[in-house]
């Protein structure tokens, strides 16, 4: 377990060499970058199992760095359920991801360089979650970003995925900033980085002198600005949608199964401090239940099969946010890893249409596909059925205990509105599995063709992750009681697999309800659905146009920032560098004419001065000894 | 009596430099510096110096003025040439003035703390003894800035002709 | 007849010479000036020593030596006016800018 720390390190050096040395290593370093993800993960099992061994609790290794008026900066890691759940989830998704984009990439120019940044991302991503103080978090959140840009603008010849790049950039800043000051707000009042001190302090019924609730609320909703941004929570989501730009493998892994989890791995591991607040809580809550909703129904209309699926991560997201908001701390952690494996494998198929079909991604052109591409369209259904909810996949299990957890903590509208979510969500992947997979076989799609073993087998294996992962919910025996024991909190008491027969009744009869509704609604009744967008023209508008957000972001902008923007440039211009930085040196040099003037060469002129200067130095004396 | 030669000195010595510095006729100018000097030397007798006064009148009246005459006769451009002022003229009386102010004030304030009305001389022979006792090294440093000074002014004046400027 | 007396045509000769030093345009009226300046010193000078209680003889001294460096500092002069005429055509210090700023 102490090892532990190798395994962002692995990816850290394949980046160094690749970085480096890319072009001149055998396969450009694309065999190389996916050795080190492969050890990570094979690390990863060693490390799960010494931890079991040891008992499943909570673990700290530490080293410390250096010290500064009176705060201790320290290197260390944590190994506690959480981190050893998203140790796993993000070393196996990033494995299946880099496999996959040997096939997807294949003949790519700058390939060497695609897959270091795959390696920096990957040892970014876990360092963040081995991170047992903010500081180190908060590198590893930034270099994070950095990725993200650096990937989702990997083919910046194409000046749609720069722009989308920098928007993700600025976007997530945002939140970042929000972040940075919450944390330098925690270390001035608590005078440390260390997570598990700061969560300690927070805690303490003693501490209403140390931190008031004002304090706690406040860094947590900083906090949670930051994670606002990372992970695509309404009003900070526009990113994400133009974040497809990037390659289907990076929106696989990035912006689906791991980087868009950094806000909600934050949230869960800063809990305590949300929940020593209670009024930070609520806003958690409800933020999720919103983006929850806005998402689903942004998918709904939405005609790009990659954008589908980014707003239908964005729901889920939003999902994940408010079971942590109702209490569920593992309700949102399992279903992050659901999500994040059934939907990364639905990316992963959306690679495989784009690449079958040189690159279309709106469904109203695609139709029949299972017939020229099985594989994927397999893969795709069963995925698109977990996250609908459909019963016995794992996203059911997880979504059902989100609906627990709501109904448990949380007021009975946050509830009913979930079930509308639910609803949404269900309805939206059924018109996108319809549309593109299933019925007639449209003409334009034609040459499709299945994918490359290489692509196809890692969709495979997430499928039956997806099919087999909801079922650990259950005690299973052999001592595992079931995940709600494996993920706890320091300081919680297990809680069991309970079912309420009414709720999960009631969420099956919608889901599937929904999706077979959905189902006969794309796949017979169009006219219906052509009906209801006529009538709805507004709100339809309002949705195409994500409810007007990036139009309000690009005003704020134009007329604020650029504003203030340029009068501080014209204050720099005027009075920094023409009066402050040309004002001495065309001073000196007026000085120096001045002075010239007198230099005349004659002696009469030098003698007199000469003569003055004797009577002043001589009247001078005289005063003095006078 | 002593007092009345040294005001008509006075009248003479003053009334030279004066004219000196304000007359057009630079040959004249020279003629009042003669006047001049020629005051100087009586002072010299007035105050028991009487070698002094007499070298004064040998070197100044004799060489000098000569020397100067001399200048006055190779530099001229025209017939008794009328030389004006430097347009600085004001600043440079003003300075001499309050120079000659503040030395006069000083010495007057100065004057009060002695008084002295007895004037010692000194034999010829004391000075000469001490001449070429103590001061010995001065006086063969003086000859021998005569020397340069000779050589040095032959060379300026000669190789004038040969090169530019 | 007090020091004072000679102390102060002293003084007046020394400003006179110094006036005309600055005022005057022609090189040869210059040097002219300077030497009324240093005979006005040496009246100071000759008169201090005689007026001395202590030292009578070193004030005749230093007069000896300003005549005599009076004297060849002339001669340089002179030649270097000379010379100054014979390249310019004329001795007009206002014309002697050379080191002009």
């Amino acid at each position: 377990m102490e090892w532990a720390w190798l395994i962002p390190v692995f990816g850290f050096a394949a980046f160094g060499v690749i970085a480096l040395a890319g072009n001149g290593l055998p396969w450009r370093g694309r065999y190389l970058s996916i050795l080190a993800i492969a050890a990570g993960f094979a690390l990863f099992w060693f490390v799960l199992l010494d931890f079991i061994e040891r008992g499943a609790g909570f673990h700290r290794f530490g080293v410390d760095w250096f010290e500064t008026g009176g705060v201790k900066v320290a290197w260390g890691i944590i190994i506690d359920p959480l981190t050893v759940t998203m140790l796993g989830l993000v070393t196996f998704v990033a494995l299946a991801v880099q496999v996959y984009s040997l096939g997807y990439m294949k003949g790519d120019k700058r390939i060497g360089w695609y897959y270091a940044a795959h390696s920096l991302f990957a040892a970014a991503m876990l360092t963040l979650v081995l991170a047992d103080n903010l500081l180190l978090l908060y590198f590893a959140w930034e270099l994070v970003g950095l990725c993200s840009y650096l990937l989702i603008g990997f083919w910046h010849e194409r000046r749609s995925a720069a722009e989308a790049a920098k928007k993700a950039f600025i976007t997530t800043r945002i939140g970042d900033v929000g972040l940075l000051i919450g944390i330098i707000l925690l270390v001035v009042h608590t005078g440390t980085f260390d997570i598990t001190e700061i969560l300690a302090r927070a805690t303490n019924p003693a501490a209403g002198e140390e931190m008031s609730n004002a304090l706690i609320t406040g860094t947590a909703l900083l906090l949670f600005l930051g994670a606002m941004g990372k992970s695509a929570q309404f009003p900070l989501h526009v990113w994400l949608p133009d974040a497809m730009e990037g390659p289907s493998p990076v929106s696989a892994l990035i912006h689906a199964a791991t980087m868009v989890a950094a806000g909600v791995f934050l949230v869960a591991r800063m809990l305590p401090l949300f929940e020593a607040s209670g009024d930070a809580l609520a806003v958690v809550a409800a933020v999720g239940l919103i983006t929850g909703l806005a998402g689903a129904a942004l998918a709904l209309t939405s005609t790009d099969l990659k954008r589908i699926l980014a707003y239908s991560t964005m729901s889920h997201l939003g999902f994940m946010m408010l079971a942590l908001g109702a209490g569920g701390f593992t309700a949102a952690i399992f279903h992050l890893v659901t999500h994040g494996l059934a939907k990364a494998m639905l990316f992963l198929g959306a690679g495989s249409v784009m690449h079958a079909l040189d690159d279309e991604t709106d469904i109203r052109k695609m139709g029949g596909l299972r017939r020229l591409m099985p594989m994927t369209a397999l893969t795709f259904t069963i995925g698109a059925a977990s996250l609908a909810g459909l019963p016995l996949l794992s996203a059911f299990w997880s979504k059902d205990e989100i609906i627990l957890a709501v109904h448990d903590g949380l007021h009975p509208v946050y509830l009913v509105l979930l079930l509308v979510a639910v609803v949404l969500s269900a309805l939206y992947m059924a018109r996108a599995v319809r549309l593109a997979f299933y019925g007639p076989l449209n003409d334009a799609v034609r040459r499709a063709h299945e994918s490359p073993k290489v692509m196809t087998l890692p969709m495979l294996l997430l499928a039956s992750l997806t099919l087999v992962v909801g079922f650990l919910v259950l005690p299973l025996g052999g001592g595992y009681e079931g995940i709600g024991a494996f993920l706890l909190q320091p300081g919680e008491k297990a809680h069991p697999f309970t079912l309420n027969v009414w709720l999960t009744a009631a969420s099956v009869i919608l889901a599937v309800g929904a999706f077979a509704g959905g189902w006969r609604l794309y796949d017979k009744r169009a006219d219906v659905v052509t009906s209801a967008r006529e009538r709805f023209a507004s709100l339809h508008r309002a949705l195409e146009r994500g409810y007007y957000l990036d139009a309000g972001y690009q005003w704020v902008i134009d007329k604020v920032v650029m504003r203030a923007g340029s009068v501080v440039a014209l204050f720099d211009r005027r009075v920094v560098n023409d009066r402050g930085v040309n004002g001495p040196g065309e001073g000196t040099v007026f000085a120096g004419r001045q002075l010239r003037r007198h230099v005349t060469g004659l002696f009469a002129d030098y003698g007199v001065a000469m003569a003055l200067g004797v009577l002043a130095i001589g009247i001078f004396l005289w005063v003095r000894v006078a | 009596m002593a007092l009345a030669v040294f005001y008509v000195l006075a009248l003479v010595t003053l009334g030279g430099a004066i004219g000196v510095v304000t007359t057009r006729n630079i040959v004249h100018a020279a003629l009042f510096l003669l006047a001049a000097l020629g005051g100087v030397a009586g002072f010299f007798a007035l105050l028991y110096a009487e070698f002094l006064a007499l070298a004064q009148v040998l070197i100044y009246g004799g060489a000098v003025v000569i020397v100067i005459l001399f200048a006055l006769m190779l530099t001229r451009r025209g017939e008794l040439e009328l030389m004006d002022e430097h347009k600085r003229w004001p600043l440079a009386a003003a300075v001499s003035f309050g120079l000659f102010a503040v030395m006069a004030a000083a010495f007057t304030i100065d004057a009060a703390s002695y008084n002295a009305e007895v004037r010692t001389s000194v034999s010829l022979d004391a000075l000469g003894a001490v001449l070429f006792e103590r001061w010995a090294a001065p006086f063969e440093i003086a000859s021998l800035v005569l020397l340069v000074a000779l050589i040095g002014a032959i060379v300026i004046a000669r190789s004038g002709g040969r090169d530019e400027g | 007849m007090t020091l004072l007396h000679f102390e102060l045509l002293g003084a007046a000769l020394f400003c006179l010479g110094l006036y005309g030093a600055l005022a005057r345009r022609s090189a040869v009226l210059v040097l002219m000036s300077i030497e009324l300046m240093l005979n006005g010193v040496n009246v100071i000078v000759v008169a201090f020593a005689a007026y001395s209680v202590r030292d009578n003889v070193t004030g005749l001294v230093i007069a000896i030596f300003v005549i005599t460096i009076a004297a060849a500092e002339v001669a340089l002069a002179m030649a270097i006016v000379l010379r100054l005429f014979r390249s310019r055509g004329s001795v007009n210090v206002d014309e002697i800018d050379a080191l002009r700023g």
